[in-house]
């Protein structure tokens, strides 16, 4: 079964060519002059599944309230589907969908139950409402669960049905805030399936992550956030194309990290050396023709390394080169860069 | 007016799915009936005046009523939405925000009925006699209800403010000087001099006194229609500021 694509009565499709979300230098100060997000230039295409990668306290969360109309931008503007969050929020809901990062359930009402009331919060009532929460619970697994009340279930059955019930009314953009924080792998997967599955039926995604590999897999374009500001824009394998050279990690097993990278200093190609606990990392031009002068390098120093391995430039190196920061795992820890 | 019926009915099912929320509200006003009788019925005996023939039961009934439906359970379940995240869903839904605080006052409506009537029962079971007969114990039921939906919205109104469940479980306590600043033990001329000043300046001494005509001395216009402009005003200024605040929420 597939999310259909057409709108709720009376609502124009969006176009495949149209920008479904827009902002222009859009700033968001709470009270006590923190700044959560600051001044956001974007654009995302209809149709598109767009990342918004970042670490916690990036401001994906607020930039995503904003574009959902439940917080008013400080500065700044946002349309979605071609409407301004702010002065026409009523008609931006009746096409928007969202899954936010507390899971929104009311845990007295069964699956069944809340899907047939957010039906009704949109207009479909009746037949209509029992069909389309049956149709949604078929789509994410939870048909055998339906009758159940939510509190009786699992983490990754309350984030399917948050999707569905964000999906009731065939949103043209859906919002996904970390849908997948603090799913266990399975799980994780079967949400991925999903976005791919509503996004191949029409709908623009707008998906927050601090996952590195689901920005990754899932995305069509990805924006890094960090501190308020996007620090980085484009498609995941431009974006690690920019990077331009391989990546050699040296892991140190022991030895010290200054005297090893005094006899990496001067390597042919190298471009710059990242330290991080316990591994330094080697930005070079040829990742596979670097071992053997770095392995000759450190016997002649006499200094014994664990492994030293090659890789192609990941997301996460794109956003440590953009923060100076590692995000995955490491993202409190503040990486020494050197040229 | 849909949404209101779709949310109203999703508040009903919470109040039949968590009997455990409703049964404490009438713990006090069933506890507080039966010691308060115990402890004045030899003081205040079937010939005391202001009973008129009654037993005392039949004086403190209506006290006990708006302990029963004087509570913060919409409040509370308001703020336990906050807290869980529904009620994002609930704004970022295309309803209005009003129908979300009418659809909590509907189920208020609905334990304020069904908890009145039962404490009512429990009166009548302990020898009180309503002197205004079955339409005067409707509407005794009714009036109780209503003063359960007015004051909700107090209940709602620090829901919002504070999002906090402890702030919104505490404003029940606010309740207890407004009740007791009444004459809820004796009529208002067996009061202190100050205590009669302060319960006739305290808008609640005019719902008990309303309700307690309707038991004691039957059909008063003047005590009942008094009662009712007392509801309905709380219930406007109330309601209207809860309004008022999830309009501005976030905003």
């Amino acid at each position: 079964m597939t999310v259909q694509s057409d709108v709720a009565p009376g609502l124009t499709p969006a176009r495949a060519d149209a920008a479904a979300i827009v902002a222009r230098g859009l700033t968001r100060t709470f009270k006590g002059g923190i700044e959560a997000v600051r001044g956001i230039d974007l654009s995302v295409a209809g149709g598109e599944v767009f990342g918004f990668l970042g670490p916690n306290g990036a401001g994906k969360t607020t930039t995503v309230r904003m574009f959902c109309t439940l917080l008013p931008p400080t500065s700044g503007s946002a349309s979605v589907a071609g409407l301004d969050v702010v002065d026409e929020a009523a008609a931006v809901r009746r096409r928007i969908g969202v899954a936010l990062q507390e899971i929104g359930l009311d845990p007295v009402q069964t699956g069944r139950e809340l899907l047939e009331l957010q039906c009704g919060l949109y207009g479909i009532t009746g037949r209509r409402a029992r069909e389309r929460a049956g149709e949604l619970l078929d789509l994410v697994g939870l048909a055998d669960a339906a009758d159940r009340r939510t509190k009786t279930y699992s983490g990754g059955m309350k984030r399917r049905l948050d999707l569905a019930s964000a999906l009731v009314h065939s949103p043209q953009v859906l919002f996904l805030d970390e849908p997948t924080t603090g799913l266990d792998p399975a799980s994780r997967l079967t949400i991925w399936d999903e976005v791919r599955r509503i996004n191949a039926g029409g709908a623009t995604v707008f998906l927050t992550t601090q996952y590195l590999e689901e920005a990754d897999k899932l995305c069509d374009r990805l924006a890094i956030i960090d501190d308020g500001r996007i620090v980085a824009e484009g498609t995941p394998q431009r974006l690690k194309a920019e990077m331009g050279h391989d990546v050699v990690s040296v892991s140190l097993d022991g030895a010290d990290p200054a005297a090893t990278e005094a006899a990496l200093a001067g390597l042919p190609g190298l471009e710059r050396v990242v330290a991080e606990p316990g591994a330094l990392a080697l930005y070079v031009d040829d990742g596979a023709n670097s071992i053997a002068e770095i392995v000759r390098r450190l016997d002649r120093d006499r200094i014994l390394v664990g492994a030293i391995s090659v890789a192609r430039p990941s997301l996460d190196d794109v956003f440590l080169k953009a923060t100076g920061r590692r995000l995955e795992g490491k993202d409190q820890q503040q990486a020494e860069v050197t040229a | 007016m849909t949404e209101v019926v779709l949310l109203g009915r999703r508040a009903v099912r919470e109040v039949i799915r968590y009997p455990e929320a409703t049964i404490p509200t009438l713990f006090i006003p069933l506890f507080f009936l039966v010691v308060n009788i115990g402890q004045v019925s030899k003081t205040f005996p079937s010939s005391t005046p202001f009973l008129k023939g009654q037993g005392y039961v039949a004086f403190q009934l209506p006290v006990s009523l708006m302990f029963a439906v004087a509570t913060a359970t919409s409040g509370l379940a308001l703020v336990t939405e906050i807290d869980l995240g529904y009620f994002d869903k609930l704004l970022v839904a295309p309803i209005r925000r009003s129908s979300i605080i009418f659809g909590r006052l509907t189920a208020d409506l609905v334990r304020g009925i069904a908890t009145s009537a039962l404490v009512l029962l429990v009166g009548i079971a302990l020898g009180a006699s309503v002197r205004t007969g079955v339409l005067g114990a409707l509407v005794i039921v009714l009036l109780a209800a209503a003063f359960g939906v007015a004051y909700a919205g107090f209940g709602l109104l620090v829901a919002l403010r504070t999002r906090n469940v402890q702030a919104t479980q505490s404003s029940f306590l606010l309740f207890f000087p407004l009740l007791f600043l009444t004459p809820n033990f004796v009529p208002f001329n067996r009061l202190s001099s100050l205590m009669e000043t302060l319960a006739r300046i305290n808008p609640v001494s005019y719902v008990i006194v309303g309700l307690r005509s309707l038991v004691i001395d039957g059909w008063d216009a003047g005590k009942i229609g008094v009662c009712m402009l007392v509801i309905v005003v709380m219930g406007i200024v109330l309601t209207g500021l809860s309004l008022r605040v999830i309009a501005r929420y976030d905003r």
